[in-house]
């Protein structure tokens, strides 16, 4: 407990730092706001456009559709709250900062992956949460499973796409290069916005079992309107079982690899 | 030989050089475009039309959109913030040669990959979906669909070189051009076709030169446009370029005026 208590209080601190910097540039800041309001607006603006001329989209109506769309966001802002520090990197390895973080007393991949944390997506993600129960209002009665079932599987895309990020800044640390892939991860995750049963069979499967974009924002959903078979509720929690310890063996063996010679 | 023309050779040879971004980048992009392949396809299902395009028509747009992309929304502006911000646009503006000259090629350099990786992925993805898109006969549609891409791209280029110039007056320009450039995308049709939109806010749209960018040429492309209308929008499409180039112009030489190297 004591070892959570201070990982707590270093990533207080270091939010409260990122929070201040934003403070600071207001203008900026408001910009890119109202660009993440502008974004989430018009996509929901095209969904109910477009269901003004359909009934449903691969079998799923207005509501439903909206909810992969609100869950997809959800699970997409919550990593990036909490994961921001991968976007950059990079540049913390190239930049000699990472030498800093290998010798404070504090887990360096806590550091890379978790002390940068983007306040802005936390303003963006109040109407998120708003939406999404203006969705669940709409649909019909659900039982607690249901919704144990969804929070369960949020959690546990949240802790896939955590495996990718550490896998990336594994990738990092290792190449020193590679600036480009968590953006790739940014696009194919564009994916997730639209229910996975929209997709080419082929396409699909490499959604599930590929780069599982499908378990991270579909499943939840999926789950939630009793869609989702046991067989795959087992198999999300065995993939993230699975590439969580193989993301952190990443980690370790390019750390363990790490020469410094950037700095 | 023209200082124009070797930064367009060197910026090509650049962005070639730099191999793993560049297929990063494009498999990007292309997840963005299967992605809006595949929901256009589930939407239109075993429909003959639908918002008056008929399957091939819609699928085409989508598949314009990756190339229009890449010709269109490949601008300089967040390397002048940057150079703005940082000091390094003094060594620029020391040179005998125009910033905009010189921004262009780097630009043309750009979009001369990525149009070729487009066109090579659009290919790929229509030879899977069975070959099933919308071409033009007519050669002149050809030709005005050129020429609008052509000022949809410098119209974008403008634009948005306007907008960076924030970085003049304030080292917070990211944000605002954060901003636009979504807004804009949106507006113009990049990701689907403004004919979804309720018809009042598409009206409100067409005033302003969004639609121009990608809306307007994809439409062109497809046949939607009479001739004598395409015509006009083209001319309006102009007016609108003529006025993007003339503010930016503006924006810039009082910038320059007020710029005072920091960083530098």
């Amino acid at each position: 407990m004591p070892v959570l208590k201070k990982y707590w209080r270093i990533w207080l601190r270091t939010a409260s730092m990122a929070m201040q910097a934003q403070l600071t540039y207001r203008l900026g800041s408001f910009g890119f706001l109202l660009g993440k309001m502008i974004r989430l607006l018009f996509f929901f603006a095209f969904m109910a456009a477009v269901f003004q001329h359909v009934e449903s989209v691969a079998g799923y109506s207005l509501v439903e559709t909206a909810l992969f769309f609100m869950t997809f966001n959800l699970v997409d802002m919550t990593a990036q709250i909490f994961f921001r520090g991968v976007y950059g990197a990079r540049r913390t390895v190239s930049e000699g900062d990472f030498d800093f973080y290998l010798v404070q007393p504090c887990s360096p991949l806590f550091r890379m992956t978790c002390s940068s944390v983007d306040f802005l997506d936390i303003v963006t993600i109040i109407p998120v949460i708003v939406m999404t129960g203006m969705v669940f209002s709409r649909l019909p009665p659900i039982g607690w499973q249901g919704y144990a079932a969804y929070a369960l599987l949020m959690i546990n895309g949240v802790a896939l796409i955590y495996a990718i990020h550490v896998l990336v800044a594994g990738l990092a640390v290792r190449t020193q290069e590679l600036e480009s892939a968590i953006w790739i991860y940014r696009d194919v995750m564009f994916m997730g916005k639209f229910p996975v049963d929209v997709y080419a069979p082929a396409v699909r499967w490499a959604l599930t079992v590929g780069v599982p974009i499908a378990v991270m924002t579909t499943f939840p959903a999926k789950a939630l309107l009793g869609r989702l078979s046991p067989a795959w509720f087992a198999y999300a929690f065995a993939l993230t079982a699975v590439a969580l310890p193989l993301s952190w063996w990443f980690w370790r063996d390019s750390v363990a690899r790490y020469t410094s010679s950037s700095s | 030989m023209s200082p124009y023309w070797v930064a367009y050779k060197i910026a090509l040879q650049e962005t070639l050089q730099r191999r793993s971004t560049l297929i990063m980048d494009r498999l990007g992009g292309f997840a963005v475009v299967v992605s809006l392949y595949s929901f256009w396809t589930a939407l239109i299902g075993d429909k003959a039309t639908f918002l008056g395009y008929t399957r091939a028509e819609m699928l085409t747009y989508v598949l314009a959109l990756n190339v229009l992309r890449s010709f269109v929304f490949t601008g300089r502006g967040w390397q002048l913030v940057g150079e703005i911000s940082s000091g390094k646009i003094s060594s620029y503006l020391i040179r005998p040669v125009s910033y905009h000259g010189y921004a262009l090629s780097l630009d043309l350099a750009q979009k001369t990959v990525h149009v070729a990786a487009a066109i090579f992925e659009v290919a790929l993805l229509a030879a899977l979906a069975g070959g099933e898109i919308f071409l033009p006969r007519d050669p002149a549609v050809w030709l005005m669909f050129a020429a609008a891409v052509v000022m949809s791209s410098l119209l974008f280029f403008f634009l948005e070189f306007m907008v960076s110039c924030l970085a003049f007056w304030t080292s917070e320009s990211g944000g605002p051009l954060f901003c636009f450039e979504l807004f804009l995308q949106f507006a113009a049709g990049a990701f689907f076709p403004l004919d979804v939109l309720p018809l009042a806010l598409r009206r409100t749209l067409e005033l302003t030169p969004f639609p121009y960018m990608v809306y307007f040429p994809v439409r062109v492309f497809l046949e939607k446009v009479p001739p004598a209308e395409a015509m006009r929008l083209l001319g309006m499409e102009a007016l609108w370029l003529a006025a993007a180039f003339t503010a930016a112009m503006m924006v810039w030489k009082r910038g320059v005026r007020s710029y005072a190297a920091e960083g530098g």
